[in-house]
């Protein structure tokens, strides 16, 4: 930055070499100094006996040693696959009782599917579905219409997630 | 006392994981969730958080490599889950991060959880107002009556930019006590 060169006032000496020390020195005076405007408690409560429920808490949350872990919540469309298998098992069976010639696969129709699904409740749960289905076996192509592109994911992040923790990545020390 | 280094590789080993993870959870429990409580203000959503806070640390203790203290460790996950569960509720709610700040405050007029007077209530709308890392300075320092060099390795900021943030929070602060209605 260029330099005042014609300001005819002057400064004790050193007096900025120690500007910085004197400015803290300031801050920390007034940190010690108590407002008296400032409440000096908050005001929160809690209720009796939490503090010693979190540790009993947080423990029933923790994996149990040996047990493996698997995420659910991404194999909605699992279910309907397993729904449309099961509508399909009972619809042959029903087929195979009142026809001469066995029906296939190919014999239904898309919509008779989609009808039958809408129309009844088949009430199986995410565990249910876990039982049945090997999900090893199953990636995210088997349940998607269209194959997603690394950009397009990547586009997807950047427009939908703020925040880095969503996506549940480990934590590291920051160095 | 058992030191933070033999607590750690306490953790670290499955045979003392156990105890060493209840001792963990009993020392810092009240200090932790004192921390939250003050960003997130309710209590069940703080309780939440708390217990997210020690799963993550349980999780990730093996990524520990003891080159900052325990304890600022777990206050840096603390802060991070805080904001982030605020950030994820202004979002769900549809509103910006500031206007939830402010109904945060409001709602503490209804909270049994809150006992305190006018002036405090009044307290926590002028904190409402500052931005989120003079809140996080006043509340560590003022109530919490933690030092800066504790703060400044949680928060990552320099001392002396602490000091400007505290400085600048505590005008704001008795301004908003002394005018506002």
């Amino acid at each position: 930055m260029k330099k005042d060169r014609d300001n005819k006032f002057k400064t004790p000496e050193g007096y900025f070499d120690s500007f910085n020390e004197r400015l803290m020195a300031r801050l920390s005076e007034e940190e010690d100094i108590v407002s008296d405007i400032i409440p000096k408690t908050d005001g929160f409560g809690v209720p009796a006996g939490y503090f010693e429920t979190v540790h009993d808490a947080v423990s029933s949350r923790l994996p149990r040693k040996g047990a493996r872990v698997i995420a659910l919540r991404s194999y909605r469309s699992l279910y309907y696959a397993a729904a449309a298998v099961a509508a399909l098992l009972v619809l042959t069976a029903v087929w195979n009782r009142n026809t001469a010639s066995p029906l296939g696969f190919e014999d239904l129709a898309g919509a008779d599917i989609t009808t039958y699904l809408e129309n009844n409740d088949l009430g199986l749960s995410s565990y249910e579905i876990a039982e049945v289905v090997d999900l090893e076996e199953v990636s995210l192509s088997d349940i998607m219409d269209t194959q997603l592109e690394e950009e397009v994911i990547l586009d997807y992040l950047n427009e939908n997630v703020e925040e880095i923790e969503e996506l549940n990545l480990e934590y590291d020390e920051i160095q | 006392m058992i030191t933070e280094e033999t607590l750690v590789a306490e953790l670290k080993d499955k045979q003392t994981q156990a105890k060493a993870f209840e001792v963990l959870v009993n020392t810092y429990k009240e200090r932790l969730y004192w921390h939250i409580r003050r960003i997130v203000l309710n209590h069940d959503d703080t309780d939440d958080v708390l217990q997210n806070t020690f799963i993550k640390v349980f999780k990730n203790i093996e990524s520990f490599k003891g080159e900052s203290k325990l304890y600022s460790w777990m206050y840096r996950i603390a802060t991070n889950e805080a904001l982030t569960f605020l950030s994820q509720k202004s979002k769900k709610l549809g509103v910006t991060n500031e206007a939830l700040q402010e109904n945060l405050a409001k709602t503490l007029e209804s909270d049994v959880y809150f006992e305190g007077d006018a002036i405090q209530l009044k307290l926590q709308k002028a904190l409402a107002t500052l931005p989120e890392k003079q809140k996080l300075v006043f509340n560590m320092k003022y109530f919490q009556e933690m030092k800066y060099e504790e703060i400044s390795e949680i928060l990552e900021t320099s001392v002396g930019g602490l000091k400007a943030s505290y400085h600048l929070a505590v005008k704001k602060i008795e301004s908003y006590l002394t005018t506002a209605d």
